[in-house]
């Protein structure tokens, strides 16, 4: 296991720097002038290359990367124009186009991507499992279609669809909810519920159907098997087998499923963030990629990458504990 | 126009990333999410009363809020509430609303004899958040420091204009300052120009002529805490720009400002949002929302269709007009447009409903066939050289083509880029292709990536030979509407800064813009620039296409909503929630 | 949605169940299943409308790209005219709100981008992900490491990033539907891989492996010959239910301004553009959300009733994700 994590330790911070050269490399060949962005169409040339000098851009790319991995290291210095501010390592330096510092633009943005995630978590847990054992339980009826039918919606919608339904419908409409603007946990932790009440459900009915078939076709392989078989034979009850036996043996896959989607979607759910407004890392990684803000774009690839990383460990972890066959590498 | 252009990457951005499809055309414009003023509807009932909270939701994040940075037209909207300049524009409806009037200063400035050295007077008891008087020495200060790398993003013609402009790196670079600005006394402020400039008392307008206290600038970090001359403070700035708390100003003194009402005592900025998801909430009216407004989201054309079946909701839209053009922009040194017998093919064969239809329809966008948009103060002069009608000439088109060689067809390339921004997007390129397609054009679209698509197009060396453009006014005059697009020394030869498509270095074009800025009777130079237009306009280097039309929703507690048709949106310090 | 493709990996039966089943038997037993053949023909008749494209919009009297501002009221914003956004006999399914472009013509062509660029883009996946994870299953443990570490590399960079770099290095000339298949292929091979990974490491020592090692065959030849034969189901199934994600990442990429080229029409390009018209022109969107609905379900169960067809007693897993690009 130490080996193992080890290993896993190693792999994370590989992938890491890989993640930041492919990002470097990628915004080498990509069009837009940082500089032409950062100063504004109608500067003139010499204006343009203040500019560029000013952000450093004039440097060779492997000397820009070498800074950026200093930064991390040791921290760096930047000019306010008036003074000159420290940036404290891990320094992932500051950005293009509006001169804030990654690392702070990173942490304001974490816990609400964090907020986002978590509930959404939970709810397609608590929809997708439900609905999976709801389908076993009613299996070969009516309403287990019924069931299916509604968790594929979920999945063959189009998230912003599905989003802006639910705006008209409760915000709008019938005027439950009010209309998502995103208020942080520590300031009221009530209405950070009720504000991020649709965006949590507008991504768990996109995730449910997954995990409600996943849960699904793991019971119905355990109530296929022989043991099964022999304590219905035994007369213990169908509810009783449910619970003790089928569903014990959905709960290992579906929590390896959920510690990657958990960390997915810390990068992954742009669409929500931008319908409900929420300031979280996809939809600033989005903007930042529109306007070439390369620090930016490189700090938030990374962070994302550190959950993805995280998460595949975790599920890896998981995955072997649940299946012994699998070897851990 | 560069904050323009950056506004625009920011609106595209938030389009792109979200589901809007509200007409980014608003955000597009000189103005910026920050600009605005309004007129158009009246709103809700009664006098206004000092007092209560006015909320805006807003697309665009104000993550630029320091004066040296920011890209207005006549000094924006919410930043106008913070930052007061030396001229300002007339808060009112329509036509009115398009002039310049003093605002830290006495007057419009006083010019020397050839409109080279203009000299304004500062207004007595002028005093910033913290009750410190302002000095024409920070006004001074505030321009000087436009000018360092650290802090660009405004407009271009401070560094055009001023002795010296062109040279100087700002204040944090170089101690010495900018002689060409004089301060000889705390009250007054002359500036030295390099060529006679009539409009200068628009430029003034800037909030690059906001004063800015040098013992309290702080460089990049300026824009947590500006200092205010106005009538609001900023007492809390969210993730750089997101949330805005503005509050009264006590210092701010209303005898001295007669252009800002001030009713609210707080303004609650939120930004960030989805287009569709503002104009839900501004519909919908809950709790806050019914005192909100938006000064960056304009209706989309679904949107469009929804309220216009609504008489409630259709009384509280905002209708205005911001002088700007959309066109289609030809580069003659690209064969076969050197030829004008093509161009004008091109110009005759536009289908001018179409275009509009795909841009929203009749209501959001006016047909064009002048450059400069139809209104007085640009010196509107009505002319349509090549007559297309409603849906485009093909025959007409077909017959000139034939005259230029072309009797089996020509094969052409329309540029476009792939934002959804209703101006340089692809349902209006497709819909030319499809006029242009009946006059015996084949056309070959090509999308580019919006920073490759302003990079290419705005370069001399890449620019193609025909493309989508558009302009906005800097200020509501022919000034800055022909110049960057026609005067042949305003070419740019390297790098991607060059505004004027068609590379037009003619002589008698040049001579006229200089006669023109001699001017300091406007209205005299408004005259004289609508006839240049419409001279430029038989060469066909470009083909007007339509002028954009703001609709925008309020809240049902707003009153006293004010429309000038120099922002063609509501003026956020004239609105009342009282 | 590419989520929905960890959706469920299925274990192969292991080598102690005998071969993979046999062509005939599979038929009959895919034949057997009511569900799975009613989805199988729905997708036939979606796969002839695509091919059937122009001789359909010729029925019509239609063509996808021509405007009709007569249809459309302008100073509405473009909402169609006529009842049910304009549905009738000269626009057989309503037209496109400002356009007024034929709805019919611009869905049946629609068909042929979204399914021809989701299966390209599948076979794409399907080639990098069996390469890939074949070489991290039997290339030793260093070759695996990599292969998995490069993997993760792959799932952590977002689609967004990848998409521009793409759009930046790829000439213009080469056509948009292999573009954009492309930009999805190498984003979404990460789970095919790590499938093909894990089944491969579990047969690899099942005892007909263990003898062809012994009996002193290549690598390759046994990938070829004893590997590839038993990862058939799990992965045939799995691409069955790569192919609906495909068509919903297609959606997403046209809204980072990566989609099909216009004037050609893509259901994923008609679903983002029509969502701000679900109030006063409906149809605008229901239409292509219905059939892209249907097609994913179809493809599903289809997908579902193959799995079964060619392993009765398939036993579900998860497996690793690939990257969230439509949340």
């Amino acid at each position: 296991m130490t080996g193992f994590l080890l290993r896993r330790i190693a792999g994370a911070l590989f992938v890491l720097f890989a993640l930041s050269i492919v990002v470097y490399a990628i915004f080498y060949v990509a069009p837009g002038d940082v500089a032409r962005i950062a100063c504004g169409p109608r500067c003139s040339t010499a204006q343009v290359d203040q500019v560029r000098e000013q952000l450093r851009l004039g440097d060779p790319v492997y000397v820009q990367y070498w800074h950026f991995l200093q930064g991390i290291v040791a921290g760096r210095d930047y000019s306010t124009g008036t003074a000159l501010a420290h940036c404290d390592a891990p320094c992932l330096g500051f950005s293009y186009q509006t001169d804030q510092q990654v690392t702070q633009l990173i942490l304001a943005k974490l816990p609400v991507t964090a907020s986002l995630v978590f509930g959404a978590f939970v709810l397609w847990i608590v929809i997708g499992v439900g609905t999976g054992v709801l389908s076993v339980w009613r299996r070969g009826r009516l309403s287990e279609r019924v069931l299916t039918w509604l968790t594929l919606t979920g999945t063959a919608t189009p998230v912003f669809v599905i989003g802006l339904l639910l705006i008209i419908v409760f915000c709008s409409t019938l005027a439950w909810l009010p209309f998502p603007q995103y208020v942080p946990f520590t300031e009221d932790p009530e209405q950070w519920m009720w504000n991020l009440l649709l965006p949590w459900f507008a991504l768990a009915l996109l995730e449910s159907a997954k995990y409600a078939r996943l849960t699904r076709s793991s019971m119905l392989e355990t109530l296929a098997d022989d043991h099964v078989r022999t304590f219905r034979a035994f007369g213990v009850s169908e509810g009783a087998i449910l619970r003790r036996h089928a569903l014990r043996g959905a709960v290992a896959p579906v929590i390896a499923l959920s510690a990657l989607d958990f960390g997915t979607m810390f990068g992954g759910a742009v669409l929500t963030e931008s319908l409900f407004g929420i300031p979280g890392l996809a939809r600033e990684l989005v903007e930042a990629v529109k306007v070439v803000d390369l620090p930016v774009v490189v700090g938030l690839v990374m962070v994302i990458g550190f959950f993805v990383v995280l998460a595949n460990t975790v599920a890896d972890v998981l995955y072997a504990v649940a299946d012994r066959r699998v070897v851990l590498a | 126009m560069s904050r323009i252009s950056r506004m625009s990457v920011i609106s595209r951005r938030v389009a792109g990333a979200s589901v809007s499809l509200a007409l980014a055309a608003g955000l597009a414009a000189c103005a910026g999410p920050d600009s605005a003023d309004s007129s158009g509807g009246s709103g809700a009932g009664g006098k206004p009363q000092k007092g209560g909270t006015l909320t805006v939701l807003n697309s665009n994040p104000q993550d630029d809020f320091d004066p040296a940075r920011l890209y207005t037209s006549g000094g924006g909207n919410v930043p106008s509430l913070v930052f007061r300049t030396l001229t300002t524009r007339n808060r009112e409806d329509g036509a009115a609303g398009a002039q310049v009037v003093p605002d830290l200063a006495t007057d419009l400035g006083k010019p020397n004899k050839d409109a080279t050295v203009w000299t304004y007077t500062l207004k007595e008891g002028l005093k910033y958040e913290d009750g410190s008087p302002i000095t024409s020495a920070d006004i001074k200060y505030g321009i000087e420091r436009s000018f360092a790398a650290e802090l660009s993003g405004g407009a271009p013609y401070l560094r055009d204009w001023l002795i010296g402009g062109d040279k100087y790196q700002g204040p944090y670079k170089d101690k010495g300052g900018l002689d060409s600005i004089e301060t000889p006394d705390e009250r007054t402020i002359v500036f030295k120009l390099n060529k006679p400039e009539g409009e200068f008392p628009y430029l003034a307008t800037q909030t690059q002529f906001a004063p800015v206290p040098k013992a309290k600038d702080t460089g990049t970090k300026y824009e947590e805490h500006p200092v205010s001359s106005g009538p609001y403070k900023v007492v809390k700035n969210e993730n750089d720009g997101e949330h805005l708390v503005l509050e009264r100003n006590e210092h701010w003194d209303p005898k001295t400002d007669e252009e800002r009402k001030a009713y609210p005592d707080k303004i609650d900025v939120r930004s960030g949002l989805d287009s569709a998801v503002i104009n839900q909430r501004l519909q919908a009216g809950q709790g806050a929302d019914a005192a909100a407004v938006t000064t960056d989201t304009n209706l989309g054309p679904a949107e469009l269709a929804k309220v216009s079946g609504d008489d409630a909701l259709a009384k509280r839209v905002g209708t205005g007009h911001f002088g700007y053009t959309n066109y289609l922009a030809f580069n003659p040194k690209v064969k076969p447009f050197d030829d004008l017998k093509v161009r004008q093919a091109v110009s005759y064969a536009v289908d001018r409903t179409s275009v509009i239809n795909a841009a929203g329809g009749s209501s959001l966008a006016e047909p064009a066939t002048t450059f400069l948009p139809p209104q007085k103060s640009f010196g509107y002069t009505k002319y349509d050289h090549f007559p297309a009608g409603a849906n485009g000439d093909a025959a007409k088109a077909k017959a000139l083509l034939k005259e230029a060689g072309y009797e089996d067809g020509l094969k052409i390339t329309l540029t476009h880029s792939t934002d959804k921004d209703f101006e340089t997007s692809p349902e209006i390129a497709t819909a030319l292709q499809d006029a242009l397609q009946k006059a015996g054009f084949k056309v070959e679209l090509q999308g580019l990536e919006s920073n490759d698509y302003s990079d290419k197009t705005h370069s001399v060396k890449t620019a193609p030979g025909l493309f989508l453009g558009h302009w906005g006014a800097d200020w509501p005059s022919g000034g800055p509407f022909l110049a960057p697009i026609f005067d042949g020394r305003q070419i740019v030869k390297e790098g991607s800064g060059n505004y004027n498509h068609a590379q037009l270095n003619d002589a008698a074009v040049n001579k006229e813009i200089d006669e023109i800025n001699k001017l300091t009777d406007l209205d005299a130079a408004a005259a004289r620039w609508g006839a240049l237009d419409k001279k430029i306009g038989e060469q066909a280097l470009s083909v007007p296409l339509f002028h954009p039309v703001y609709k925008r929703l309020f809240g049902k507690d707003i009153k006293n909503v004010v429309i000038s048709d120099w922002t063609g949106v509501l003026d956020i310090s004239q609105v009342a929630v009282k | 949605m590419t989520q929905s493709l960890a959706l469920l990996g299925t274990e192969a039966a292991s080598s102690s169940e005998g071969p993979a089943p046999g062509t005939r038997s599979f038929w009959r037993r895919l034949r057997a299943q009511k569900a799975a053949m009613a989805a199988g023909s729905v997708i036939a008749l979606l796969v002839l409308t695509a091919l059937a494209a122009p001789l359909l919009t010729a029925l019509a009297g239609q063509d996808p790209n021509a405007y009709h501002p007569e249809a459309v009221d302008s100073a509405a914003g473009g909402v169609p005219l006529g009842s049910f956004g304009g549905i009738g006999a000269e626009h057989w399914l309503g037209v496109e709100p400002g356009t007024g472009r034929d709805l019919f013509a611009r869905i049946v062509y629609g068909a042929r981008v979204s399914l021809g660029v989701a299966l390209f883009a599948t076979l794409v996946q399907l080639a990098i992900g069996i390469t890939l994870g074949l070489a991290a299953a039997l290339g030793g443990r260093w070759t695996d490491q990599i292969v998995s570490r490069f993997t993760d590399v792959n799932v952590a960079l977002p689609l967004m990033v990848l998409a521009l770099a793409l759009l930046a290095i790829v000439p213009q000339s080469v056509p948009r539907p292999v573009l954009i298949a492309l930009v999805m292929g190498l984003v979404g091979w990460s789970g095919v891989s790590k499938l093909v990974r894990a089944q491969a490491l579990a047969l690899k020592h099942a005892d007909h492996v263990e003898a062809a090692r012994l009996s002193g065959w290549s690598t390759w030849r046994i990938a070829r010959r004893e590997l590839l034969p038993s990862l058939a189901a799990p992965i045939i199934t799995y691409a069955a239910l790569m192919v609906p994600s495909n068509i919903s990442v297609e959606a997403a990429l046209s809204f980072l301004g990566v989609g099909i080229k216009p004037p050609t029409p893509s259901w994923g390009q008609m679903i983002t553009e029509a969502d701000t018209w679900y109030q006063t022109a409906p149809t605008y969107l229901l239409i292509p959300a219905g059939l892209l609905f249907v097609t994913v379900l179809s493809l599903t169960v289809f997908g579902e009733g193959v799995r079964l067809a060619l392993d009765p007693r398939a036993r579900t897993r998860v497996l690793r994700a690939g990257k969230g690009s439509a949340a």
